[in-house]
């Protein structure tokens, strides 16, 4: 009797409860302020110049694309509401949001999307040459129709169309400046849910609600803030303490991700990383000895244990990976597993076996050669890596000596002289195989002093062909075909060592919620995102 | 002999010595008591100590003891390298600009506190980045960060010499300079040379630590620094990584801090009765 009184009254107060709830358009709480690490600090805000992974975290919340990404690497609506492809793929028409206004009250149309394309994204961005590269012209017939004007298809347009690859630009505050040292590249005025207020070097940026957001209601938190903390153990206790509430790429270092993971306020995902798809390699000089030798090449792929590598370095976030294209890609049908595995468990005898096989026998001291191991100089994995590279190939002959420079001299020695034997690296293959892949195997893509290319020199007139065709066929059937044979053929050929697939983690306070809700993770607009309370 | 029995009297500096002792014994047998590269893989990673191995296995699953032990030979053998390269140039500078003083003093002090205005540790920071992480290039840098002090010191106590009857005297005989320097100052102001020496010694030591802890060592080398910065993400799950070579320098530096103390208690003739 009571029990139902008391019942009764719950159900009372809940039904007054949820009269009493906010008025918005999904009934998410409205408010609060979202704190995340961004490690490091970025040295610009301006998206449209540099890709350096930090800058996009922060001006994806101001500058958005034409187009957003499901899970499934899908194309969905952005600013642009819905788009067209013609049927030669030769032209494509987006139509774009009604009502969008930047935030200094200034509409968005076509015309701000044709010049942040043509005369921004084409020219300036590092990769919106290869991007654009087929983009003739953009026609804007009225103001929210935009028709791009192909010279080929081309497919890996649609992947590269977000706010962090293609961000949208004020046209009116671009046009006639000097676009790489324009004033608003550190006061970045955008469409996107968030405004920027202030930026303390060394410290923090501050963004604030757009309130006139073309989302209506959104976005539900009041500010956003980038905290800067050089320091890995302080962005771990920011987190634990709740000063901090989220970070990713990094910030948080894996050895800590676990103990962090196990405590009730806090979540860590892999998810949000679909369209970085980093893989962790070992790159070759193929034109120098011994690596110049395929057979030594593939000797070393099958030496290294994937798994050691994976649980011990990188606290076993990590997928063993099988060649040039990451699983992710699986998706959009253009990786293929069937290609020669190189993760056996006895690596190390089948490859001391193969260097036999290629001529180079252990001399007195049991060493079949001796080279130097470059480490890539971002970080102390990298060093453990190397250092158990180097006991691997002590292990099947091969004497490395460690070498450890600063990020310019390696980048000149692996990308501009060439000067290596081995080295260390990682590479994103990003949202498409054509942005993200090719760079590292084809032929035109050897090209001294731009960096993370193909620096192993390896190529191949087959391969280059299929990457050449691949990149105009817009069947994804057909062009799953191509990228299976380009898989086989560069697997065998083991320009380098894929490793694994590096998987980031995202460290979040559970207060949050719907933070990670696309492929782009941490480069999404973050107009979702809502306190749980 | 004399000199012994006076050592020994000092407790503190026989305890110095007995470590000292035991580091160097540990850095002398490394390569038999632990054979084979120091970085090699011997057991599952992040075994904790006084099990089957005495310290534990680090993250790569590396012996920590023979870590201890090579890195030993590290520390020791960078410690004395770059302490006698600076006491060398800085005796040379120093003995020069005391005993000629005048123009030379004074072009050679000059140029000595060049080197001493720049801080000690990020000009050594600076070297080994220019120079390229190695063996070779730590012990340059430690030598160039360290010599002003000895060269200071030197040319004091050559300048005090300079105006003492004998060394008057000798000149008076018409002994050359080299004779007179060598044979009658130098030996005379041999005993605050080898105490700061050994201080020397020890600050080596530290500094080459501390460079390995930021990854500026030697990649290829075992050293105590190198284990304490590898392993100082673990602090909070393998706490042996980072708290045994943290001992074994905190042990080495105050060793040779002691002896050097009790050197100089002995060599100083003022101390003697102290």
């Amino acid at each position: 009797m009571i029990l139902t009184r008391i019942l009764r009254c719950c159900l009372v107060v809940a039904l007054a409860g949820l009269a009493l709830m906010p008025d918005t358009a999904s009934g998410q709480k409205r408010g609060g302020t979202l704190v995340m690490l961004v490690q490091p600090e970025p040295p610009t805000l301006a998206s449209y110049l540099s890709t350096s992974g930090p800058i996009g975290q922060v001006t994806t919340k101001v500058y958005e694309g034409l187009l957003e990404y499901d899970f499934n690497l899908k194309p969905i609506p952005g600013l642009a509401q819905s788009w067209t492809v013609s049927g030669d793929g030769k032209t494509i028409s987006f139509k774009l949001h009604k009502g969008i206004k930047f935030s200094d009250g200034k509409p968005f149309t076509s015309a701000d999307v044709k010049f942040s394309v043509l005369e921004v994204l084409k020219k300036f961005h590092p990769r919106g040459a290869i991007t654009f590269r087929d983009v003739v012209d953009i026609e804007t017939p009225d103001e929210h129709t935009a028709v791009f004007k192909l010279a080929n298809p081309a497919p890996y347009l649609m992947m590269a169309l977000s706010g962090y690859e293609s961000p949208m630009l004020p046209k009116h505050l671009f046009e006639g400046t000097d676009i790489k040292n324009n004033k608003q590249a550190n006061s970045p005025v955008g469409t996107g849910p968030y405004k920027f207020v202030e930026w303390q070097r060394g410290q923090f940026m501050r963004f604030d609600r757009n309130p006139d957001y073309w989302k209506k209601g959104r976005p539900y938190l009041d500010r956003f803030v980038a905290r800067f903390v050089a320091d890995s153990a302080t962005r771990t206790a920011a987190i634990e303490k709740g000063e901090a509430h989220v970070g990713g790429f990094g910030a948080i270092p894996y050895s800590d991700v676990k103990a962090l993971a196990r405590l009730p306020q806090i979540e860590a995902t892999t998810r949000g990383y679909e369209m970085q798809s980093p893989i962790v390699q070992l790159d070759f000089n193929t034109t120098r000895p011994p690596f110049d030798n395929q057979k030594v090449r593939q000797a070393v792929s099958y030496a290294i244990s994937r798994k050691f590598v994976i649980d011990n370095v990188w606290f076993g976030f990590g997928k063993p990976a099988t060649g040039p294209i990451n699983s992710n890609f699986a998706v959009a049908g253009l990786y293929t597993p069937s290609v020669k595995s190189y993760n056996v468990p006895n690596g190390v005898e089948v490859a001391n076996k193969l260097l036999d096989e290629a001529g180079l026998r252990r001399g007195p001291n049991g060493i079949r050669a001796e080279i130097v191991h470059d480490i890539t100089p971002y970080g102390e994995e990298w060093q453990r890596y190397g250092e158990y590279v180097q006991q691997v190939l002590a292990e099947i002959g091969i004497k490395a000596t460690l070498r450890h420079e600063d990020v310019p001299t390696w980048l000149r020695r692996i990308y501009t002289d060439y000067d290596f034997q081995l080295t260390n690296n990682w590479i994103q293959t990003l949202a498409d195989p054509v942005i993200g892949v090719h760079r590292l195997y084809h032929t035109n893509s050897i090209r001294p002093g731009v960096v993370f290319v193909n620096g192993s020199r390896w190529a191949s007139p087959r391969t280059d062909q299929l990457m050449d065709m691949a990149t105009v066929e817009p069947d994804p059937a057909k062009r799953g075909v191509l990228y299976k044979e380009l898989q086989q053929l560069v697997v065998e050929a083991a320009p380098l060592v894929w490793v694994h697939e590096l998987q980031f983690v995202t460290v979040y306070n559970k207060q949050f919620k719907d933070l990670i809700v696309s492929p782009l993770g941490l480069y999404a607009p973050f107009d979702r995102v809502h306190l749980d309370k | 002999m004399a000199f012994w029995r006076r050592f020994v009297r000092s407790r503190s500096a026989l305890l110095g010595l007995a470590v000292l002792t035991i580091v160097v014994v540990a850095a002398a047998t490394a390569p038999i008591a632990f054979s084979g590269s120091p970085f090699r893989r011997v057991d599952q990673p992040f075994l904790p100590p006084f099990g089957s191995y005495l310290f534990g296995t680090d993250v790569l699953g590396r012996d920590v003891a023979a870590g201890i032990a090579h890195g030993a030979r590290t520390s020791l053998m960078i410690g004395l390298l770059a302490t006698v390269g600076a006491m060398v140039v800085g005796t040379v500078m120093g003995g020069v600009a005391g005993y000629y003083g005048g123009l030379v003093d004074d072009v050679l002090m000059r140029v000595t506190e060049f080197f001493q205005t720049i801080p000690t540790f990020l000009f050594a920071i600076l070297l080994v980045a220019i120079l390229a992480p190695s063996i070779k290039s730590i012990v340059i840098a430690i030598a160039v960060v360290s010599w002003p002090a000895v060269a200071r010191l030197v040319r004091g106590e050559f300048m005090a010499m300079r105006s003492r009857e004998f060394v008057q005297a000798c000149i008076c005989l018409g002994m050359s300079d080299r004779r007179v320097i060598f044979r009658h100052i130098l030996p005379n102001c041999l005993s605050p040379i080898i105490v700061t020496g050994s201080l020397i010694v020890a600050t080596a030591i530290l500094i080459e630590s501390a460079l390995s802890f930021l990854g500026l060592g030697d990649p290829n080398t075992m050293s105590w620094g190198f284990m304490i910065g590898a392993g100082r993400t673990f602090l909070r799950t393998a706490w042996w990584l980072c708290t045994i070579p943290g001992i074994a320098i905190l042990l080495t530096v105050l060793a040779i801090n002691l002896l050097g103390e009790g050197l100089n208690d002995t060599l100083n003739p003022r101390l003697r009765n102290r």
